[in-house]
């Protein structure tokens, strides 16, 4: 028993080591890894709330709705509108995050009401048409949009460059600032373990299940002083979490969340029971145009810079997560945005930034090869 | 006589659902045999299992003896081999292609002057022996492994498709229709028989003589099976607008193209008239006297009772009775189960 | 041709691009040059007919067989590499890549359903255009491969700067085109093709194996995508850069397809007149009309015609599918000859 006990307490111990005495350059790219898969979560997380967007309108009317990324393209456009008509960069302090509160409502209420229009005025008219009539008309309004972009890029306004060169990339103002949180509670975190240290039972190996957790713990927050959590990290994480968490809220517990899962089962049966199908398929793009609002807002203050072209970028990745996770499922939009963020980061950092795309999506045709309905995705079966 | 269809034991799960438990029959050649029972006891499952929509989840299902799948065989390793081959040169070739390309192309070559193949060729061995085993034999390794594997999980997994039953000789109708809508009427037959005709795509693109002579041949068989089931006036039309009753009809018309030994007929009569369904029993009849076997599903007792040979009856998935006609109209548990006194009439 | 002395709409089209050859330069309309992108479309759109107009696979990265295509010529001709092929050894060349390509791809993925098939063919379409742009020591990244020499046509020699013998050979390749097409969609390869399209359950209980079926699609699909990349290529005596070969470009195919009517091969033609013709031919001639009266400011982005062109695009496809979205000329029936 003795000897286990002593086993168990030398791994955290050697992990702790080795964590702590690597050679510099591994330190350093280990470090960076870290750091990697940090970003790549915030910015997985920012498309996982863009791939929400596409995968509840698939889930209930079966329509890749290519437009969506080109709305947040619009709301990040709306964003920094406001930013310039009300002189925002100036803002700091209380009024700075006000600020930020007001432009994710501002682009969230615009990005809803937007999308839901779009679903009244072009969809709509063709519930009843094949899959591919509608596909075909969300392709046509993502051009559209992207259209609009470019034209709103060209406004005279001082924040777009004065109305030259609209199509070129536009600066939104870094209104958090890009500090780390992390050093200042690194400080703590020595005398923690200075205090542990001088304590007696930290080199007693019959207690070891005392020292363990903290020694790995500690450890850990060595690597972690590396990092570089910044404020704009934590503004992602405070705005996807709790939204995250309120959609499947309301998705599990509410009457609308049952009836879209009502209509997504079967629109026919639905409206037959009482519930009112159009209403429901506009809610749907009412919240995820909500939430394309608010991922197009940090995604602009988290990257600092917009253009009309960029909802084709990140829209293509939210797909590809939304695809990947399982489209149609909510949680595998989040698993696969997620996934694609960290993919992106580790391949920018360690294989070569240009060839991320080419590695985001052989990893989406590889998983869909062996598993044809995504990672969460329901399967399908024939109906004879 | 050897039974044409032998539905051993076969049991169909679908999650916590059985939708068939242990049904076992035996269909003789030149019978028609009828499955009938209560709406939801399994018919049409049973018969996705047997033209292989479906896998049975235990039993099997014999067709002339045997269980009809895709054979090990040369095909077989021919698919798997050649795939690994394939899939180990371009895995290889990939993670080589540049250095391949400079040491073989950029180094051999000035511009404007004659490019010497040998010579270039013969520089891709070094190459590929300098990068090692790590760089060159390693992909091709896990390319051949990945791809020969993929290629024959994936034969593993579809060695009793569809298209493979309906080769061996069953041809099937769907309950709820399944024409080509927008195909025409011969087209739809032309469809059917597919599996019977020979021209392959080249052919085809070049319009090769060969393709004459099928085409011909194929369309007078088909109109010859159109004017069987009394659609030959309808063959340009397009067969979603064909009425309810002769889309079926073309059903069977489509199915018969691929002149199979036993006919799976889903539900015929559902959705016609008295008339129609006097008329299928007719053509139920003919199909059988062209020495094709029939096993049906049905709802209409007055087609069932007036066709089938035996009769084989399920209600919540499992077999309750089998027998010939007159045995099943006075079996008590039929009655009580499904038929009711008053429709045997 | 059985069904018979009807002319079709195709044979009206092609015809009238015959007579435009012939009196473009009498009458000088000046069209012959922008029609020659019409017609170089007008492939890609039938290629991707095949696969989602007659199979029905939804195909959003047709323009990576587009740049398959063309770098497959520029490499077999461009006199920086040794191949230095001729032009018809290069066309036989680009059309096996394109081939073989589209199997490549197709073999793995085929037996995914819709819209994952459509995520995949758009990924294989992103990767395309990385490879190229990323491979520079074989592709010159970005800059893309030029020049490429002209093609040489025995009893016309070198094609020079001169449009009409350019002209000639791409309406002759595009009616070998539609003639391929319309041999295929008559044949026991096309049935199988639309049977897949309209129902693959039932067409795999009739027999066919939907996915060697698919994969036929896919790979005579990217043949004649590569064929239209490799005329793109040699027409403009360069690959481009692999940019040029983006979603943009394969959403457009889509838009012919659709706009002619999905499974139709008259469609395709209309299709790509109406959408090429929109955007290569009228609004440039709008642009500098609008210019030369300095009705426009060129520096407002609102004045150049050019910016207006996918709001136009986006516009069409929505108005379309409210109003006919089976297309300007549906396929039609009796393609067996049914009439008689």
């Amino acid at each position: 028993m003795h000897a286990i006990a002593h086993l168990a307490t030398l791994t955290p111990l050697a992990v702790a080591a080795a964590l702590q005495a690597e050679p510099a350059t591994a330190e350093a790219a280990s470090g960076v890894l870290g750091q990697q898969i940090v970003t790549g979560l915030s910015n997985g997380m920012i498309i996982a709330l863009i791939a929400i967007g596409y995968t509840m309108v698939y889930g209930i009317i079966e329509l890749i709705n290519f437009a969506h990324g080109d709305l947040c393209t619009l709301g990040a456009f709306f964003a920094l509108m406001l930013v310039g008509a009300l002189g925002m960069e100036a803002w700091s302090g209380v009024a700075g995050m006000a600020g930020v509160v007001l432009l994710l409502a501002g682009a969230a209420a615009f990005c809803a009401l937007f999308n839901w229009s779009i679903d009244r005025v072009v969809y709509r008219p063709l519930r009843s048409a094949p899959k591919l009539t509608l596909l075909v008309s969300a392709i046509g309004c993502s051009f559209v949009l992207v259209n609009l972009a470019l034209f709103w890029g060209g406004l005279p306004m001082e924040v777009f460059g004065g109305g030259v060169a609209a199509a070129a990339p536009k600066d939104f103002p870094a209104m958090v600032p890009d500090s780390s949180l992390l050093p200042d509670a690194w400080d703590s975190w020595v005398s923690a373990e200075a205090f542990l240290r001088s304590s007696p039972s930290w080199n007693d190996p019959s207690v070891w299940w005392l020292t363990w957790a903290p020694r790995v713990a500690l450890a850990v927050l060595v690597k972690s002083r590396e990092l570089n959590f910044t404020t704009s990290d934590l503004l992602v994480w405070c705005v996807t979490l709790p939204l995250m968490v309120a959609l499947t809220g309301l998705v599990r517990c509410t009457r609308l969340g049952k009836a879209m899962r009502a209509v997504a089962q079967n629109p026919t049966a639905a409206s037959l029971m009482g519930i009112d199908v159009d209403r429901v398929i506009g809610a749907a793009f009412l919240i995820g145009g909500a939430l394309g609002g608010f991922a197009s807002v940090i995604y602009a203050l988290y990257n600092n810079t917009i253009s009309f072209q960029m909802g084709y970028r990140t829209g293509m990745d939210a797909f590809t997560a939304a695809v990947l996770g399982g489209i149609g499922s909510m949680p595998g939009a989040v698993v696969g945005g997620l996934l694609i963020g960290v993919a992106r980061a580790i391949s920018d950092g360690y294989i070569e930034a240009r060839w991320t795309n080419s590695v985001v999506f052989a990893i989406l045709i590889a998983t869909l090869v062996f598993r044809p309905s995504g990672l969460l995705g329901a399967k399908l079966r024939d109906k004879v | 006589m050897a039974p044409i269809l032998e539905v051993d034991r076969v049991t169909m799960r679908f999650g916590g659902l059985v939708a068939n438990e242990d049904v076992s029959f035996r269909v003789e050649p030149g019978q028609v045999y009828a499955v009938i029972g209560p709406n939801g006891a399994g018919k049409t499952t049973l018969f996705n299992a047997i033209t292989g929509v479906y896998q049975p989840s235990a039993g099997e299902v014999r067709f002339e003896g045997s269980v009809i799948r895709k054979r090990v065989g040369p095909r077989l390793a021919l698919r798997v081999l050649g795939t690994a081959v394939v899939s180990a040169i371009a895995s290889s070739l990939a993670v080589n292609i540049l250095s391949l390309w400079k040491a073989v192309v950029v180094a051999n070559y000035a511009y404007g002057e004659p490019f010497a193949w040998g010579k270039a060729l013969s520089c891709a061995g070094p190459v590929l022996r300098e990068a090692g085993a790590a760089w060159t034999w390693l992909p091709a390794l896990i390319g051949a492994l990945v791809g020969g594997g993929a290629a024959f999980v994936l034969w593993l997994r579809r060695r009793r498709t569809p298209d493979v039953v309906q080769r061996a000789g069953i041809a099937r109708t769907f309950q709820n229709i399944r024409l080509f809508g927008e195909l025409s009427v011969l087209e739809n037959v032309l469809v059917g028989m597919h599996a019977r005709l020979r021209t392959g795509f080249l052919e085809n693109l070049l319009r090769l003589p060969s393709f004459f002579g099928e085409r011909h041949r194929s369309r007078d068989r088909a109109m010859e099976l159109l004017r069987f089931v009394g659609l030959e006036s309808r063959a340009p039309d397009a067969a979603r607008n064909l009425p309810y009753g002769l889309q079926r009809r073309l059903e069977i018309a489509r199915a018969l193209a691929s002149s199979p030994r036993l006919l799976l007929l889903d539900e015929p009569a559902a959705g016609m008239n008295p008339t129609e369904t006097v008329a299928l029993t007719g053509l139920i009849r003919q199909i059988r006297e062209r020495g094709v076997t029939v096993l049906l599903i049905e709802h209409h007792m007055r087609v069932v009772m007036g066709v089938s040979d035996r009769i084989c009856v399920l209600n919540f998935g499992k077999r309750i009775a089998e027998g010939t006609p007159e045995q099943i109209r006075s079996d008590p548990a039929c009655i009580e189960a499904y038929l009711g006194k008053e429709e045997l009439g | 041709m059985i069904r018979g002395r009807s002319l079709s709409p195709s044979w009206i089209l092609l015809g009238g691009a015959v007579l435009l050859g012939l009196l473009d330069r009498p009458l000088g309309l000046g069209l012959v040059d922008p029609m020659r992108g019409v017609l170089v479309f007008a492939l890609l759109g039938l290629g991707l007919n095949v696969v989602t107009g007659f199979t029905g696979l939804l195909h959003l990265g047709m323009a990576a067989f587009m740049a398959i295509g063309a770098y497959a010529f520029a490499i077999g001709t461009c006199d920086i590499y040794p191949f230095q092929l001729g032009f018809w050894p290069a066309m036989v060349l680009t059309v096996v890549v394109g081939a073989v390509a589209g199997f490549l791809l197709g073999a793995p993925t085929l037996g995914l359903r819709g819209d994952y098939l459509a995520i995949v063919t758009l990924g294989f379409g992103e990767i395309v255009q990385d490879v190229m742009k990323n491979m520079d020591a074989i592709t010159k990244g970005t800059q893309g491969i030029n020049p490429l020499p002209p093609p040489v046509l025995p009893g016309v020699g070198e094609l020079g700067s001169e449009e009409g013998p350019w002209y000639w050979l791409f309406l002759g390749l595009l009616v070998l085109a539609v003639m391929a097409c319309r041999n295929l969609e008559r044949s026991r390869t096309g049935r199988a093709w639309l049977a897949v399209r309209e129902d693959e359950l039932a067409a795999s209980c009739m027999g066919i194996a939907p996915i060697p079926a698919k994969m036929y699609a896919f790979a005579t699909g990217a043949a004649l995508a590569a064929m239209a990349g490799g005329l793109w290529a040699s027409l403009y005596a360069s690959t481009g850069e692999p940019g040029n070969y983006d979603f943009q470009v394969s959403i457009l195919a889509l838009c012919i397809v659709i706009v002619g009517g999905m499974g139709s091969i008259d469609g395709v033609l209309v299709g790509s007149l109406a959408m090429i013709g929109v955007a290569n031919i009228a609004l440039p001639k709008l642009a500098a009309w609008l210019q030369a009266r300095g009705v426009v400011d060129p520096s407002n982005v609102l004045g150049s015609p050019n910016n207006w062109k996918y709001l136009v695009f986006g516009v069409v496809l929505m108005v379309m599918m409210r109003v006919r979205p089976e297309g300007l000329l549906p396929a039609r029936l009796g393609r067996v000859g049914g009439g008689r």
